[in-house]
């Protein structure tokens, strides 16, 4: 579900990503909740995927609603690499 | 050796035909003509996933791809009974809040894709078909399962009430007697 340079945010909790997915599907941004990779660990096993092209809009509406996400990586071959 | 003709056919049919052509062929080696690109490549895939070693063979158009039996133990350690057939019977996991069935439900089939081994058959019945039409963010992974080998079908009837036959963006539609009997003759049904 993770494309080469996908943005995949963490939140370690299953309210605030459910309410992140709820305010960026409000906006109609290009997002996706899905399975938090396995490479990653994260707490509720969710994660939010977007494109890089997305990345200052979406993380833009998170920071203005306090919804920001823990952690952000993107996806780089096999591997995951932090970028936020 | 059978040669199958799976040119011209859109995905994942090339994938489903030579799963079903394999199982017919009991052991015995298949060739299948496949275009290039995510055909071929998903063919491939599938067939050495299910440890049989493929050789290709360019053709003028597409690939020839000759593909060696598996024996009947190995075979047989990968399904021992018969096909495994998810029955996706709503468009939300388990009882309780919507929002969190349907969460779970998204959740649930996308991890399929993390699987080993998918599959072999999914069904929608009732609300479940709505995760396969135009509007379900279940699409992409629904292809990405056909892609992997896994025959997705969707219930017509529901559909239909659903007025959403148009609509089907993964998968095809299929009708209670196939349904009936591929859940009679599966080595395992799990029904969500």
């Amino acid at each position: 579900m993770v494309k080469e340079g996908d943005c995949v945010a963490i939140f370690n909790s299953i309210h605030r990503v459910m309410q992140a997915e709820k305010l960026l599907k409000g906006r109609h941004l290009p997002i996706l909740l899905i399975p938090a990779p396995r490479a990653l660990t994260a707490e509720c096993g969710l994660a939010i995927r977007y494109a890089p092209d997305a990345r200052e809009l979406v993380e833009d509406a998170l920071r203005a609603e306090g919804l920001m996400p823990e952690e952000v990586y993107a996806k780089n071959g096999e591997e995951y690499v932090k970028i936020g | 050796m059978n040669t199958i003709d799976c040119r011209d056919m859109a995905c994942p049919l090339p994938v489903v035909t030579v799963r079903r052509a394999l199982a017919e062929a009991a052991g015995k080696p298949l060739r299948v003509l496949v275009d290039d690109g995510p055909p071929r490549e998903n063919v491939s895939r599938y067939c050495v996933n299910h440890g049989h070693t493929v050789t290709e063979e360019r053709l003028d158009s597409g690939y020839a791809l000759v593909i060696a039996g598996v024996a009947a133990e190995t075979a047989a350690s990968v399904s021992p009974t018969g096909p495994t057939v998810l029955l996706v019977t709503s468009d939300r996991l388990g009882d309780g809040p919507e929002e969190l069935g349907r969460l779970l439900m998204k959740n649930f089939l996308m991890t399929l894709l993390d699987m080993t081994e998918v599959p072999d058959r999914l069904f929608f019945v009732n609300t479940g078909v709505l995760l396969a039409t135009e509007g379900s963010e279940l699409v992409e992974a629904l292809v990405q399962l056909g892609n992997r080998g896994t025959e997705v079908s969707s219930c017509g009837i529901c559909l239909d009430f659903f007025n959403r036959r148009d609509k089907l963006r993964a998968g095809t539609v299929t009708n209670m007697f196939t349904i009936a009997e591929t859940l009679l003759t599966a080595g395992s049904v799990v029904r969500l």
